[in-house]
């Protein structure tokens, strides 16, 4: 059976080597044949419960399904549940936001913003003329 | 529609589209018993062969059963060789795999230089058969011992083959479709199978 001796009669290292397997096959022992007649018995009932089980609960179908579904959910707590950034705003998020936007946009909060500008630009000027003489005197307390 | 008198008729009508007759599955049972029951014992040989630990021979053996009895019972008994054979070779070869990585992995351990492999063994089981052997069957079992080996050292795939072809009596094409490779490869693989196996074995045989 060789590539050389393709069609014609085996080699005698195959027809030995055969024959050799062969004996080694018959010369197994008691126990082994005892377990393996166990193992036949165990395969013989597995294949028995496997032909009256529903065909939705045999895992040849449900093993990729349930390995897709594992992973999508994985995918999707690791994308939400990622500690680096985020990736949205709540409305919890958003709610200070809009809290300062109504403070600054509210008419009681203007005026005061208007006294703290006027502050510094006074404050502004006084820096520059002194800067200017030399000699810094103190601005006047009604600035 | 029919109707069904109860939950569980129903239920057994749905579950089986196509339903065999009872004397039909009692046939495929006894067939695949009688099936398994032919190769069992060439099946341990051959993963012993491969694997040389009996236990680990007998978990692949038992494996391959029940992957054949659990999803390929249905099919025809003409098919079930190659599929036994193909599912008992992918077996032979993860167990060697998963050896490979655990003998990888305990290396890189302190104090874990022995074979793990080895440890297991009795050390009587070195020990010489006291007892009288006839000389004929010690020539047999040296013989086969040093096939044995020789074939341990042959690449996976050519041992594959040689034991397929040889051993179990498969032809090309049946070969080729339990070892899931193409024709081709088959007698290449066996070619150079029985090349190193002459130039090992040359000088005893």
């Amino acid at each position: 059976m060789d590539e050389d001796t393709q069609g014609l009669a085996p080699s005698a290292l195959e027809t030995r080597s055969r024959a050799l397997f062969q004996d080694s096959v018959d010369a197994v022992d008691m126990r082994v044949r005892s377990r393996l007649t166990q193992a036949r018995h165990a395969a013989l009932d597995a294949a028995a419960v496997s032909s009256r089980r529903p065909w939705f609960l045999r895992t040849r179908v449900w093993t990729p399904a349930v390995g897709v579904t594992a992973a999508a959910v994985l995918g999707v707590a690791l994308f939400f549940g990622s500690p680096i950034g985020h990736h949205g705003m709540s409305a919890a998020d958003m709610q200070p936001n809009l809290e300062d936007l109504d403070m600054v946009a509210s008419g009681d909060g203007s005026v005061d913003a208007l006294d703290m500008l006027q502050e510094d630009l006074d404050f502004y000027d006084f820096a520059d003329k002194a800067a200017n003489s030399g000699s810094p005197t103190s601005p006047s307390p009604a600035a | 529609m029919p109707r069904f008198d109860t939950l569980h008729t129903a239920w057994m009508a749905w579950d089986l589209p196509a339903p065999a007759p009872e004397g039909v599955v009692l046939e495929q049972t006894k067939e695949l018993d009688k099936f398994l029951a032919e190769v069992e014992r060439r099946a341990f040989r051959m993963a012993q062969v491969a694997l040389r630990d009996p236990d680990d021979a007998m978990d692949v053996v038992q494996d391959a059963m029940l992957k054949l009895a659990r999803n390929y019972a249905a099919k025809p008994s003409a098919e079930w060789r190659p599929l036994f054979y193909r599912i008992l070779e992918n077996g032979i070869r993860d167990l060697q795999r998963r050896r490979t990585v655990r003998k990888k992995f305990m290396a890189w351990l302190p104090g874990a230089k022995e074979d793990p492999d080895n440890e297991a063994q009795d050390p009587l089981e070195n020990v010489a058969d006291a007892g009288p052997a006839a000389p004929d069957i010690l020539m047999q079992d040296q013989a086969m011992q040093k096939l044995e080996s020789s074939l341990r050292s042959l690449p996976g795939r050519q041992r594959e083959a040689f034991m397929l072809r040889n051993f179990e009596g498969f032809d090309v094409a049946e070969t080729a479709k339990a070892m899931g490779c193409s024709e081709g490869s088959v007698k290449t693989h066996y070619s150079r199978a029985v090349h190193a196996l002459r130039e090992q074995l040359g000088e005893v045989w």
